[in-house]
């Protein structure tokens, strides 16, 4: 029996280094884990889309490049949690908690909203 | 045609209604409506918005104005509610020493005692002493943990604070297990080469040892007098996941009890009574001094002040003698204001003892009839100033179906409670009480720490959510609720409020249970005790078994619980007790406007 650890997927095409290592820190920080997985898809949203589809925690990250994009299983094309085509370091790190804090049911941390 | 408008000016809310008299004497309703009273209750102020719900309500009939031809003003009874707060005791803590508080992510677990020492200063760390590391959020993770790591091969590191939420982070990267505590604001203010002591509590667990005295002792190794002086800190820490207390030569927390004063009573039985005997005590003060004429405070004391304050409010906006103004009756309330220490690092507040005091203040007469002149000269339509407001809300609660005479009224507005009681033979008795709707407001605002008002009078109106996924939220009745479109995610994870114009989102990071007992609780503390006391005093011998029916008329008899609260109460009397339902329509609003319009009949066979 294959057993997935529950995780939050990080789909990602060209992902600029510094733009996933703060994602991943947000996510380390909450306590939640991860995993990465390269993809051919070209758009920050469909890889988001697929990354929260398949995790079982019903969180997805994509990263195209540096753009990228927070959503959660059951949302509608064109609605995220939240995305940016270049956030700071502190918006990248923040989408990496809220990404962890969508599972605990936590309420996001505020950056744009 | 005849129409006729009834307009009631509340402390909060203005009200009209709008009748049409046909030639058989008989009144047919046409139209209602309400706005928020301008200006205070009974000044020249009230004219627009008495003119904005009349153009409410009478565009709903395709009317205006011209084709009034009379409005009849309720005679408002000369008494407008006021309050205030006043805390008790406070806690002051020179030189800060403490921080305790709850950052989402703490990191290890344990308690640990050191010394303070800057990451920027470790090249002067000596052997044979024990540290804690605090570090700015200019450092990052990467590179505290690795100083830590290359510090701790020669030294003793026990501990470490961070300014920046990294705390796991900086955990996952070390190679012993420390306590990390995160989120605290105002690191520069940690001294170096103090001793300190941290303690990350257990998940799902909170901290044990700073929250106790004798613990704090332990780890700071202190003084049986030291021990007593910081009892006020391990007070404050109880509850928290993490916390830092620092051993301070200077440091000193006291807890002050703040010269409250006392309250004196001009009434048939002269009394006083002092402000910190506590709520109780002081209700019972103000039902033994039996008829009250004046109520004022020690002079130069916080009670004495508060009072000064609310008559000189009263003096300044109608040119009213001071003299002339008397506080009749108050309803005082205990309540616990968090209060933020002054001294303390990441903004931590301390629960302080407080009186919130709703006051009854009396003028001779309130200008209703200047009001009346200058509503003429601005519509030129009739104006007269007719009945008295409490009988009037009567005649309007008897159009609810199913009532009787004799009958009590409750009517519980924003700044009074008032009853009456109407006989068989139409006799009334009177009062009005001190303390309502704004009270609560008052207290949900203090006891949740909430900086406005505003969003205390929304959590006392509406019911609360939580919002669990994007597409379900739980209700506070314990019940799921599904949506089919996602909810906006900025209220994902929190706790809302359901209004009839979509969600209100709640800053404040308090648990639900919590808003929905202190509101609870602020509505039973104001509407039970006043309900009663207001009863009691029209009841017939003052025997509240005496009266078989109240009606809930005003503004918060329209609230989701305090009429169930109230139903609950006075179901021990065998009273039947209920919301009233103005024209078997308007619910429990419109009462006296109805009831001024009703009563057009009557005038006419006096003229």
């Amino acid at each position: 029996m294959i057993v997935k650890k529950p995780s939050i997927l990080i789909y990602t095409q060209k992902a600029a280094p510094e733009v996933l290592k703060e994602i991943c820190a947000g996510i380390e920080e909450e306590g939640i884990f991860y995993e990465i997985l390269e993809l051919p898809d070209q758009c920050m949203e469909k890889l988001a889309y697929k990354a929260a589809r398949d995790s079982m925690l019903g969180s997805g990250i994509g990263i195209f490049q540096t753009a990228i994009c927070l959503k959660m299983i059951g949302l509608e094309k064109g609605k995220n949690i939240e995305a940016y085509k270049t956030p700071s370091k502190q918006q990248a790190r923040n989408l990496g908690c809220n990404s962890a804090r969508a599972v605990k049911k936590q309420a996001f941390k505020l950056t744009n909203f | 045609m005849t129409y006729i408008a009834g307009v009631d000016i509340g402390n909060s809310t203005t009200e009209v209604c709008i009748g049409e008299a046909t030639l058989d004497k008989n009144i047919h309703f046409l139209s209602s409506a309400s706005c928020p009273t301008t200006g205070t209750k009974g000044t020249l102020e009230n004219t627009h918005g008495i003119q904005t719900a009349l153009k409410l309500a009478l565009n709903k009939i395709g009317l205006d104005t011209q084709s009034l031809s009379l409005i009849r003003l309720n005679e408002a009874a000369p008494v407008i509610g006021d309050t205030a707060m006043e805390t008790l005791t406070e806690t002051i803590i020179t030189d800060s020493s403490m921080i305790g508080h709850n950052p989402s992510t703490p990191a290890g677990v344990g308690q640990a005692t050191g010394y303070i020492i800057s990451i920027d200063n470790l090249s002067s760390i000596e052997k044979g002493k024990d540290y804690i590391v605090s570090a700015s959020n200019l450092h990052s993770y990467d590179e505290i943990a690795q100083k830590i790591n290359i510090a701790s091969k020669a030294f003793h590191i026990v501990g470490a604070i961070l300014q920046a939420d990294e705390a796991v982070l900086v955990k996952n990267r070390l190679e012993q297990e420390i306590p990390i505590i995160d989120e605290v604001t105002h690191i520069e203010k940690l001294p170096d080469g103090v001793l300190a002591a941290i303690e990350v509590a257990l998940p799902g667990q909170s901290i044990r040892m700073l929250s106790n005295p004798y613990g704090i002792a332990t780890l700071l190794k202190l003084s049986a007098k030291q021990t007593q002086s910081i009892t006020p800190i391990a007070k404050s820490l109880i509850g928290k996941r993490s916390a830092v207390v620092l051993k301070t030569p200077s440091g000193n927390i006291r807890e002050n009890m703040l010269p409250a004063g006392e309250i004196y009573f001009e009434a048939e039985n002269p009394s006083s009574i002092h402000l910190d005997e506590g709520a109780e005590k002081i209700m019972e003060a103000v039902a033994n001094a039996g008829k009250i004429q004046d109520i004022h405070g020690q002079k130069n004391t916080n009670v004495g002040n508060m009072f000064s304050r609310i008559k000189h409010g009263m003096g300044e906006l109608d040119d009213i003698s001071k003299t002339d103004i008397h506080i009749t009756d108050i309803l005082a309330v205990d309540t616990m204001a968090p209060v933020l220490i002054s001294g303390a690092l990441a903004g931590e507040t301390c629960l302080e003892k407080a009186i919130g005091i709703a006051a009854m203040v009396k003028t001779q007469q309130l200008p209703m009839q200047k009001i009346a002149q200058q509503l003429h000269r601005e519509l030129n339509v009739p104006v007269i100033v007719a009945g008295v407001e409490a009988v009037m809300a009567s005649l309007g609660a008897i159009t609810t179906p199913g009532t009787t005479l004799p009958l009590a009224i409750l009517d519980m507005g924003g700044g009074s409670t008032d009853a009456a009681v109407i006989t068989e033979e139409g006799h009334v008795t009177l009062t009005h009480q001190a303390g309502a709707g704004e009270l609560v407001s008052m207290l949900i605002q203090t006891e949740l720490g909430l900086k406005d008002r505003h969003i205390a009078e929304q959590i006392k109106k509406y019911p609360l959510a939580k919002v669990e996924s994007l597409f379900h939220m739980r209700m506070e009745s314990g019940e799921m609720h599904f949506v089919e479109n996602s909810i906006d995610p900025r209220f994902y994870g929190r706790v809302i409020l359901i209004t009839e114009n979509g969600f209100i989102r709640i800053e404040e990071d308090i648990p639900m249970e919590k808003i929905v007992q202190v509101r609870r609780d602020a509505k039973q503390k104001v509407f039970i005790t006043n309900a009663l006391r207001a009863l009691k005093k029209v009841a017939p011998m003052e025997n509240l078994k005496k009266i078989t029916n109240v009606v809930l008329v005003g503004g918060s008899a329209e609230d989701f619980e305090i009429p169930e609260m109230l139903m609950q109460e006075l179901a021990q009397y065998r009273i039947v007790c209920g919301r009233g339902n103005i024209r078997g329509t308007q619910g429990p609003r419109n009462a006296v406007a109805t009831g001024l319009v009703l009563s057009y009949l009557g005038g006419q066979h006096d003229s």
